[in-house]
């Protein structure tokens, strides 16, 4: 099994990093909060790189890691997530609305698509304008990402093969733990950078074993979230047997990285990791969103359990 | 990245695989996810020693070695391989690690030439090592060790003790840490030497391990002579050593750790059924906690591995023992949980499916201390991988 990276991949991922961090400052995830056309000057570069969303997962899963650093707001995830279950080249811009399904009752962005993959129980598959179909638009704590409640309109869905559903889905829980494992690498990032500059009793707060300790804690929990998602996107890639259990693993490891480093990340800054003032609450808000979108870490143990215990 | 490694590698596999089926003793097939040894005579059984020997003829004791170390020169992936297979077959290499996973690299890198010699049969096991770190004082500050060796012309005389000493019941040498100059701050002041455990003045008093069964030893030195020809490296030169051979011991360790571990989690499954707490909401939950922290656990230790092989420092490694000691901490909790009131139980009329967890989690204490305690590797993670400023 090999976790190097590619020259193309390093490549990938630097031109990623760049992008996003001159098109999306924290200034306009808060203009976001707002303001939804925020997000078009963002937009204008990210859909040069919606094809991806047909490629292979493991270079997918590095670029959503860093959409997933800067809370990007807009539908990149939605339309990779709609390009691997329509079959498509990745630049028609779409979402997916799973009928039914308890992991995902809302769906992403559809005020910003064109097309709307609706998934049926059975399961079954219609791709709609989004035009036609009537959404209303969620609030959520989540200022980054928009939700919305759709009505399912008359479909006239074709049969979806459930083992090609269920790749779909093992992708689909890769890539949403890379986005959240890119938030919650941007709170801890932000973390111990406050370690090492604050100063308390004279010295820099990071230098405290009760700090440095739950910093550990913390690169733990990421360093290993990290690993699974690019082990899971291999496997998907792969065609592997082992990628069902390893897109739960994923999603369950950036669950529990997430909510230790959200909250621990909070604690080490302190009254002004409290603020509105503060950018930390915009990641702290993505990150504990995503928990609850395709599958809480519950969830995902419990489907893991399954297939351990009974399967 | 990609799940298959080369066609030339997945050869070595299978040339691997055909060599255990054809020379794996039966006896090797008992536990492995903890151990279970009540003398110190069975530390390492006649067959084990006989294994090791098999192992180094063949080539397949430390493959990354040339042949006359017990290997077949193969690339670390290829390394990586041997130790998975072995680790998924629930082999081990050797009874006593410290000869070949510690004494031999340690020697390779800094021994001299006459103490090069002595490598090949500390890899094959022919010599059987201990390692001299931890004092009465001197534990995780292991720079504070206070064993003292004066050099009078052509030896040293060692003075002191140390204790937590694995395997000096049994060993023939010592690898020792001195301090040879007690005016240096106390990381420039340690030497290390090798002992004959035989030397005049050397004392072994064993200590129990809290599961009753044998284990280490206290070491008593008065007035040890030996060679000036038997310090390792440069006089004062210690402390570098002591960074180079803990290293050694956690690069390796990972894929046999991450094996174990899954090989409890499988446990903890068999019993949830056994016992018929397979259903439990809360139960379900904590195997699969299990599984997924073992799951990504492996992943981390295989993306440390890629960044090692490129030549990189992989602080992964610093993560995994933390991580699989408490882990595995926790899930024989969980397996002493499932078998409710037969946990405690060693009755063995009653306890053959249960008695391993409260077995292992006496074991698992070890596993937090031993080798830099987990407070330690959180310090080392901290400062080292983190960068975050010393207290």
């Amino acid at each position: 099994m090999d976790f190097s990276l590619t020259p193309d991949q390093e490549l990938l991922r630097e031109t990623a990093r760049k992008v996003l961090e001159r098109e999306c400052p924290p200034a306009l995830v808060r203009a976001h909060i707002d303001d939804a056309a925020a997000y078009a000057p963002l937009w204008r570069h990210l859909s040069e790189f919606t094809p991806l969303g047909a490629g292979p997962a493991t270079d997918l899963c590095l670029f959503l890691a860093e959409t997933g650093y800067a809370a990007a707001p807009g539908p990149f995830l939605a339309t990779a997530l709609f390009a691997a279950l329509t079959g498509g080249d990745g630049n028609a811009i779409g979402t997916v609305a799973l009928v039914d399904d308890p992991t995902m009752r809302f769906v992403l962005e559809t005020d910003r698509v064109e097309r709307i993959a609706f998934v049926t129980p059975g399961p079954g598959l219609a791709v709609v304008d989004a035009d036609a179909v009537t959404a209303r638009f969620v609030a959520t704590v989540d200022f980054s990402r928009r939700l919305f409640e759709v009505e399912v309109p008359q479909l006239d869905a074709r049969p979806l093969a459930p083992a090609e559903y269920a790749h779909w889905r093992d992708r689909a829980h890769a890539c949403m733990a890379a986005e959240m494992v890119g938030t919650a690498r941007r709170i801890f990032d932000m973390s111990l950078s406050y370690a090492k500059a604050r100063k308390q009793f004279d010295v820099p707060i990071g230098s405290f074993q009760a700090i440095q300790h739950k910093l550990a804690d913390m690169s733990l929990a990421l360093e290993r979230a990290t690993a699974a998602v690019q082990y899971a996107a291999m496997t998907v890639d792969a065609g592997d047997r082992d990628r069902t259990r390893a897109g739960h693993v994923a999603k369950a490891a950036a669950g529990e990285a997430a909510r230790r480093i959200l909250k621990d990340g909070i604690q080490i800054h302190g009254g002004i990791g409290y603020t509105w003032e503060h950018d930390l609450h915009l990641f702290l808000r993505r990150a504990t969103a995503d928990e609850y979108l395709l599958g809480t870490r519950g969830w995902h143990l419990d489907q893991l359990a399954a297939a351990l215990i009974d399967g | 990245m990609q799940l298959a490694w080369s066609p030339e590698d997945e050869a070595f596999r299978v040339e691997l695989i055909e060599f255990l089926d054809a020379h794996t003793p039966e006896q090797m097939h008992t536990g492995y996810d903890f151990q279970d040894v009540h003398d110190e005579h069975d530390l390492v059984p006649p067959w084990l020693r006989q294994w090791q020997a098999t192992l180094f003829d063949h080539g397949w004791m430390v493959p990354g070695y040339p042949p006359e170390l017990g290997g077949r020169n193969c690339s670390p992936v290829q390394t990586l391989i041997y130790l998975e297979t072995l680790a998924s077959r629930r082999l081990l290499r050797s009874g006593h690690f410290p000869g070949y996973a510690i004494v031999a690299p340690s020697l390779l890198e800094f021994g001299n030439e006459a103490q090069k010699q002595l490598v090949p049969a500390a890899i094959r096991g022919d010599t059987i090592w201990c390692i001299g770190m931890s004092e009465p004082d001197a534990g995780s500050d292991l720079a504070g060790l206070q064993t003292r060796a004066e050099l009078r012309d052509d030896h040293f005389v060692v003075n002191g003790q140390k204790v937590w000493t694995s395997y000096a019941m049994i060993a023939q040498k010592c690898f020792c840490y001195v301090r040879t100059d007690p005016t240096l701050p106390k990381h420039k002041g340690i030497s290390l030497l090798i002992l004959d455990v035989d030397s005049p003045g050397i004392d072994i008093r064993p200590l129990r391990h809290i599961n009753g069964t044998a284990g280490f030893a206290e070491v008593f030195f008065t007035d040890v002579v030996v060679p000036r020809e038997n310090l390792v490296g440069g006089l004062n030169g210690g402390w570098a050593i002591t960074q180079g051979s803990l290293a050694h011991e956690r690069a390796g360790l990972w894929v046999e750790g991450v094996a174990r571990f899954e090989q409890t989690v499988e446990g903890l499954v068999q019993l949830a059924r056994a016992q018929g707490r397979a259903d439990d909401p809360i139960v379900r939950r904590k195997i699969a906690e299990g599984y997924e922290l073992a799951a990504s656990l492996r992943a981390l230790g295989y993306k440390g591995f890629a960044s090692f092989a490129q030549g990189s420092s992989a602080p992964e490694h610093s993560y995994m023992k933390m991580a699989m000691s408490e882990a595995s901490k926790a899930a024989f909790e969980l397996g002493m949980e499932i078998a409710g009131p037969l946990a405690p139980v060693t009755d063995p009329r009653l306890s053959a499916a249960t008695s391993r967890f409260v077995y292992g989690f006496f074991m698992s204490f070890a596993n937090t201390i031993a080798g830099g305690s987990s407070e330690i590797q959180r310090n080392i993670i901290a400062q080292r991988v983190l960068g975050l400023p010393r207290a």
